[in-house]
């Protein structure tokens, strides 16, 4: 068909090398603005390397899908990642409707992780697997309306096609809508990163966990493909924010890439000033935050339909 | 580029989510001061030439509705001693879709009115949600100072299509706006402090067991 | 044609014999088992071969009671494939109940429910049509009360043969308003008429929106279809379920078809019926405890999912879209095809897990995956297909129908408000993944709950049938090339329009990046498994208990369950949810209760009983009275009459 994609692999790679550093840089904004000196930004290389490294140990009750389960997330996460266009333009997987593709294998890398938090047996990991599926449920619909949205600014069918010169020319004529999306995208970051105001990543105590309870059971590499796989969700996350906010119109792939770089580095400061400037909301109130945002999603759909 | 006062439009319709979304009363407050601000920007955005008229109004109302009122109300809450938390008779979520469907409902019908040519296509529909989340927030939160709010968006909604009519009617607005807040919150405040005086209470809800 | 009608008369036989030879089981049971799918075969092959060359002319001659067009042929492929597969399983099912009531009746009204689908799917006239129609109702309503000494068999089955004489009825009035006076009564007489514009179009579109969405458990009419599907035998409800409830999907279609583009209205009212059955369904079955149940208020959201691709294509016909309106009913029609093997799939696992196990209740099992593994992996497939996740057949139809939805948005007018729909439908497929993890999760991991033991080797004998749905499953979503193409056809068959398929084909590049996509998908999960079995000293891992946070006293009882998996979520939508919440000391129960039925079905049924029994005043015994009633009507005729007379 065409040429071997040089350069989308090359971008993919390197944003897939970088995303350990997102949640370094979202800790130490979020240490330096509470006035300690935190973690350094590096520390998730150390400690993927050091799981990577450690043995594992199984529960007796847990099956096959249990081992399985780390290795679809991530495989999923690496795909998804390939349906970007990380410089704008290109991407290395790109057909109409591929928006529905990178949700569906978000939910089929969930779907592995919540049933191999079940395979446990643990009433705490069930409880995480609830509440992840509870939260996402929400997290879903915003998601999609932020889709829509994106998708009647540019008429565009395809992540790659409407990232870059569409976005850029939709801007004058639909910033209300495209401000509004990225918020609805920002508040669905949150809750898919799993980051404070949904879910704390330092929490100690289980029961308030979402995220970090599923994955108890899970240990040296195993965990560590987990740990990669939600820093490369928080990437991709954040490489849509990015696009909506800064589309990238000119020529220069190498400079844009750059710009999306630099801007993924500002989505994660701006998580870590979130984290620090909020409190966590109560579990009850999570479903609220997100409809707030499908509201928010909704309010730019209705802009652009008028 | 969007207008200006297309933006703060939006941002008054965010304010009334804002208003439905949050479980605090303090935050309410906070929403409807900010929203205050807002409306006092909008007369500037839309008839920008700087006329006394229009700077006269916009500080007016940014005296009246994001200073004066908002300081009042975190009096009475202050004063009055009354739990910071809303407890609306229909939760949060479905309010906050029903807001929602009221701004969709009114973005869909205002083209179909028989109106004339405003200066912004986001006037009307933004008016008749402000109207509407007004009327909700009125209806469903039981507490006096949160019906006072309701009270308020509902007028902040008058305001802005009022203000489609500024150069036509001079001063209509002006005296009605601040005439009927005026009226209103004093009287709602009367009504708070007398209501906290006699039951120890704030619930309007309560209010029923003053019948025979 | 004879192939057909030979191979459905093969099916019929072995029906006819298993029933007979009852007194040899082990005859009884191979000429089942082997003459059904010898006959699905052989009448499958026409269709197949008219799908694939697209050989035959879009409607057959004039004249002939059954015939095959596209579309006829895409239903029937899934009546016989599913059927085949269905009856097969069915022997080994069953073969234990054989000291209890005579099997080879449930094995004869299979085959003969069977046959009366494919008749529907294939009738070229309104008499064959109702004929076909009424005789699945009376063979699914009986086996529906198959298992009779039930009374909760006897009250679904009481409600199924209501609620699909309502559906017959409907229908009979639309063909009656469509042509009163036609001779012959084809189906090209009525596409004639519809032509020349003589048919009262809001009446036949209203009566047949009754009349085939009861029968597809459309909500609000779907409240016979979860008591019903749990009722029969499982392999039985597979067939229902999968199959007989896209009987209804079909009859859209075909007056569709014969009626030309639809107006507007009725597009709208489509799309948000099949909205709100999409989001309700799901949620219903959400609550559910009773497996069979919960697979049953799946379909109702699947068939919302195809009314939102009906909808779809219904819209691009009304508002002159032709790319849409082939996008959406071939999105329609496909999710048809792929439900029927992922559902009957799931209820075939079900069926597998009662047959060992004896429960029907989620709560009291777990653990399964130790003791039947190979129906834990059938099963996984299926819910993730359900779910619509890739590289499964369930995300190709969803894809199409998401992307029938966004390309709305690329339009102008009304019709861009469509988009919004995709909301509704990514919330669909949410909770629909928290339903299968609940699912598969509470049946299948974790440890038993329950006391009762499975003898080993207990999936042996039904595990085939369902690795050969699980393999459909994969290969469509893998390659949906080989399904586009004529899905593509029998939607086209709808639109009497063959022009764009050359389009939806021509996207094969779209399908093949899909096939891409997962091929990539299925090797990059290989290469990080290889790399995790490299390093991970997997071999050499330590085995524990799992870790219970410092609390060692773990019982399997603690573990969550269906009720509290899904609390979180049923919480959030409140009354909308249907759910029942009843808190103990130390228990919680959430008891599953249909709004439709519960909430509204039986009031107003209380309601009607009341009125009826107070009617009975007027029933005195009294001459006297009597002659006051004929008097009363008299002179209100005479008011009438004055009253309608007067200038």
């Amino acid at each position: 068909m065409i040429a071997f994609p040089v350069f989308p692999i090359f971008t993919l790679l390197i944003v897939l090398g970088l995303a350990p550093v997102l949640p370094g840089i979202a800790n130490r904004t979020k240490s330096a603005l509470t006035g300690r000196r935190g973690a350094p930004v590096l520390q998730l290389y150390s400690d993927l390397g050091k799981l990577w490294r450690k043995g594992v140990v199984y529960s007796r009750t847990t099956t096959v899908l249990f081992r399985l389960a780390p290795v679809v997330l991530l495989a999923t996460s690496l795909l998804a990642g390939g349906l970007l266009p990380l410089d704008g333009r290109v991407a290395l997987l790109s057909f109409p409707g591929d928006l529905v593709a990178f949700a569906g294998l978000l939910g089929l890398g969930r779907f592995f992780l919540v049933l191999a938090a079940m395979d446990t047996g643990s009433s705490f990991e069930g409880m995480g697997a609830s509440r992840e599926v509870t939260f996402a449920s929400f997290a879903e619909p915003a998601l999609f309306l932020c889709f829509t949205v994106l998708v009647l600014a540019t008429g565009q069918l395809q992540l790659a096609g409407m990232f870059g010169v569409p976005l850029a020319a939709a801007w004058p004529v639909a910033a209300p809508s495209l401000v509004l999306a990225a918020a609805g995208l920002f508040i669905v970051t949150l809750a898919e990163t799993c980051r404070v105001p949904v879910d704390d990543p330092l929490t100690h105590l289980e029961l308030t966990m979402i995220h970090e309870v599923m994955i108890l059971d899970h240990s040296g590499p195993d965990l560590a493909l987990i740990l990669y796989a939600s820093s490369v969700k928080m990437a991709l996350f954040g490489s849509l924010i990015v696009g909506v906010l800064a589309p990238r119109a000119h020529e220069q792939r190498v400079l844009a890439f750059g710009e999306l770089i630099l801007g993924l580095g500002l989505v994660a400061i701006a998580i870590g000033v979130v984290e620090s400037i909020m409190a966590r909301l109560r579990m009850n109130r999570v479903p609220h935050l997100l409809v707030a945002a499908s509201a928010l999603a909704g309010l730019a759909l209705i802009l652009l339909l008028r | 580029m969007q207008p200006v006062h297309d933006l703060l439009l939006l941002l008054v319709v965010l304010t009334n989510f804002w208003v439905l979304g949050t479980t605090r009363l303090s935050a309410t407050i906070r929403a409807t001061a900010i929203q205050g601000m807002l409306l006092a920007g909008l007369p500037i955005a839309l008839y920008p030439g700087l006329s006394l008229h229009i700077v006269g109004l916009a500080v007016g109302t940014f005296a009246v509705k994001a200073i004066f009122l908002p300081f009042l109300l975190s009096r009475a809450i202050r004063e009055a001693a009354v739990r910071r938390e809303i407890e609306p008779l229909i939760g949060f979520t479905p309010s906050m879709l029903l807001g929602a469907l009221a701004v969709a409902l009114a973005f869909s019908i205002a083209p179909q009115l028989p109106l004339p040519e405003m200066r912004s296509y986001m006037l009307v529909p933004v008016s008749l949600s402000t109207v509407v989340i007004g009327l909700l927030v009125l209806t469903t939160r039981s507490k006096a100072v949160t019906q006072v709010v309701g009270y308020l968006i509902l007028e902040n909604g008058i305001y802005v299509f009022g203000l489609s009519l500024v150069e036509r009617v001079p001063f209509l607005v002006e005296i009605g706006v601040l005439l009927d807040v005026f009226v209103g919150v004093f009287i709602m405040g009367i009504v708070v402090f007398h209501i906290n005086r006699e039951f120890d209470s704030l619930d309007s809800a309560r209010l029923t067991e003053l019948r025979d | 044609m004879i192939m057909i009608a030979g191979g459905l008369g093969i099916i019929l036989l072995s029906g006819i014999l298993a029933l007979a030879l009852e007194r040899y089981p082990r005859t009884a049971d191979s000429i089942f088992r082997w003459g059904v799918p010898a006959g699905c075969l052989a009448a499958i092959w026409p269709a197949v071969s008219l799908l694939v060359t697209g050989a035959l002319p879009s409607r057959p001659t004039a004249g002939e009671v059954f015939g095959l067009d596209a579309l006829s042929a895409w239903f029937t492929v899934m009546v016989l494939g599913v059927g085949a597969v269905t009856a097969v399983y069915g022997v080994r099912y069953l073969e234990r109940e054989r000291s209890k009531r005579r099997v080879g009746t449930a094995h004869l009204l299979l085959s003969i429910l069977i046959v009366a689908i494919t008749g529907v799917v294939t009738a070229e006239r309104v008499v064959a049509f109702l004929a076909s129609w009424e005789l699945m109702a009376i063979a699914a309503f009986l086996l529906i009360i198959f298992e009779r000494e039930h009374a909760e068999a006897r009250r679904a089955g009481l409600i199924y043969l209501v609620v699909t004489h309502v559906s017959t009825i409907a229908l009979i009035g639309m063909f009656a308003a469509w042509g009163p006076g036609l001779p012959g009564g084809g189906f090209q007489e009525l596409a004639i008429a519809a032509v020349n514009h003589r048919v009262p179009v809001a009446l036949v579109l209203g009566l047949g929106l009754i009349g085939f969405g009861v029968k597809a458990g459309v909500v609000p009419a779907h409240f016979w279809l979860p008591g019903a599907h749990a009722a029969a035998p499982s392999h039985v409800s597979a067939f229902l379920s999968g199959v007989m409830i896209k009987t209804g999907i079909y009859g859209l279609l075909r007056v569709l078809s014969l009626l030309g583009p639809p107006p507007a209205w009725w597009a709208w009212t489509i799309l948000l019926l099949g909205l709100a059955s999409a989001v309700l369904g799901v949620l219903w079955a959400l609550a559910q405890h009773d497996i069979k149940r919960l697979l049953a208020y799946h379909s109702v959201e699947n068939i919302g999912i195809i009314l939102l691709g009906i909808g779809l294509g219904t819209l691009g016909q009304a508002y002159h879209h032709p790319a849409l309106a082939l996008l959406g009913f071939t999105g329609a029609v496909l999710h048809t095809l792929n439900h029927s093997l992922f559902k009957s799939l799931l209820f075939l696992g079900a069926g597998a897990v009662v047959h060992a196990t004896g429960t029907r209740e989620i709560d009291r099992l777990g653990g399964l995956a130790r003791l039947m593994p190979r129906t834990a992996w059938a099963f996984l497939i299926g819910s993730a297909a359900i779910v619509g996740l890739p590289p499964l057949n369930g995300f190709v139809s969803e894809w199409m129908i998401f992307r029938g939805l966004f390309e709305t948005g690329g339009t102008t007018g009304v019709l861009r408000t469509a988009s919004a729909a995709a909301c509704g439908l990514a919330l669909t497929g949410a909770l629909a993944l928290a339903c299968f993890t609940k699912l598969h999760g509470v049946l299948f991991l974790g440890t038993p709950r329950h006391t009762a033991t499975v003898a080993p080797g207990a999936e042996q004998g039904l595990i085939n049938p369902q690795l050969a749905l699980a393999a459909a499953c994969i290969l469509i979503g893998v390659l949906p090339i080989l399904v586009i193409p004529a899905a593509a056809q029998a939607a086209s068959a709808v639109l009497h329009d063959s022009g764009g398929i050359g389009e939806v084909v021509a996207g094969a590049s779209v399908t093949s990046a899909i096939s891409v996509a997962a091929l990539a998908l299925l090797a990059l999960i290989a290469i990080v498994w290889r790399l995790r079995a490299r390093v991970a000293y997997v071999d050499r891992a330590a085995l524990g208990p799992t870790w219970g946070c410092a609390f060692s006293q773990v019982t399997s009882r603690m573990q969550y369950t269906a009720s509290s998996y899904a609390g979180n979520l049923l919480m959030v939508f409140g009354p909308l949810a249907g759910t029942h919440r009843v808190v103990g000391p130390g228990t919680l129960h959430v008891h599953a209760a249909d709004p439709v039925l519960d909430r509204l079905g039986r009031p107003v049924w209380s309601w009607v009983q009341g009125a009826a029994s107070n009617m009975r005043r007027l029933q005195t015994g009294r001459i006297f009275w009597y002659l006051l009633y004929v008097i009363f009507a008299l002179v209100g005729f005479l008011l009438y009459l004055w009253f309608v007379t007067a200038p």
